[in-house]
């Protein structure tokens, strides 16, 4: 796994991974929340709407207690999306869960 | 200010790789304990194994759920389907359930296994299987793993259609658009 000083990795499962073509990216670290979505909007436009707001984030298999349903990648509001602006750390691994359909 | 650093902007183009994560050489994957035994592998299910795993001698009742695979959805016709998962954290969870159930019902085994990549229709994708002292907890246990597997275990099925001539992009299933009927539930 590319665990550089400087990335940390995303790895994006089920619809995140067919919208983006991507299974693992590496990413900048540190990098807030907020930066991540943005980033991820815009090179997979339409990612925060199709996919993200009804998915879970994970860091270090830990889940973020945040609300993705509202979230606007656009808004310059820092209190519209509680939680965003915390930072991914060099070597964290982020993982993006869509609902799940195991069985 | 000084410190606020730009967008997450990668400096040339992100790395994109083929996951290794899911890399069949690397499992079956497992995480176990003398009473509880989670497993995700590639290969059909063993269901022998699960059952000589949760056999003890202070049970007298064991339940086995196998869940196969279907070749229809919605009456649609299902061409093939596979299975994919974040493994690490997806075993995490499934012991997680299997410890807090196995402590509520008082169950003396818990084993479960999920497939992953391709399942033909009829095969098993998941097998659930415990023991209790009696039969009342060992039903109410297994359900109530399922139940939970479903709702909460970070697998996810996709499904490919006759109908379309697989032209189309497989869909990604979510379990918490059906019941345990099978009907469909109409989310927000």
């Amino acid at each position: 796994m590319g665990m550089g000083k400087d990335t940390f990795t995303l790895l994006l499962f089920a619809s995140a991974s067919t919208y983006t073509g991507a299974e693992t990216l590496t990413l900048p670290a540190p990098s807030s929340l907020r930066q991540i979505f943005t980033t991820l909007e815009r090179m997979y436009p339409g990612f925060v709407d199709k996919v993200l707001k009804s998915a879970a984030v994970t860091v270090n298999l830990e889940y973020l207690d945040i609300e993705l349903d509202g979230l606007d990648p656009a808004s310059t509001d820092p209190g519209s999306t509680t939680g965003l602006d915390m930072l991914i750390k060099p070597g964290d691994e982020v993982g993006i869960i869509p609902p799940v359909s195991s069985g | 200010m000084a410190t606020e650093s730009s967008p997450a902007v990668p400096s040339k183009q992100p790395s994109s790789q083929t996951s290794s994560i899911l890399d069949p050489s690397n499992f079956p994957q497992t995480l176990s304990s003398e009473t509880i035994y989670i497993s995700l592998v590639y290969d059909p299910l063993d269901v022998p194994a699960y059952l000589r795993f949760t056999r003890s001698p202070k049970a007298g009742a064991n339940v086995l759920f196998l869940g196969t695979t279907r070749d229809n959805f919605d009456s649609r016709p299902v061409s093939r389907l596979s299975y994919s998962a974040y493994p690490s954290l997806a075993l995490k969870s499934l012991y997680a359930i299997a410890e807090d159930v196995q402590k509520k019902h008082g169950l003396e085994k818990v084993v479960i296994v999920h497939r992953l990549g391709e399942v033909k229709v009829e095969e098993e994708s998941i097998a659930v299987s415990v023991s209790s002292g009696h039969r009342a907890s060992g039903w109410t246990g297994a359900e109530e793993i399922l139940e939970r597997v479903k709702a909460r275990a970070e697998i996810w099925k996709r499904e490919w259609f006759a109908d379309t001539g697989e032209v189309q992009e497989g869909v990604w299933r979510a379990n918490k658009e059906t019941d345990a009927q099978g009907n469909s539930i109409q989310s927000k």
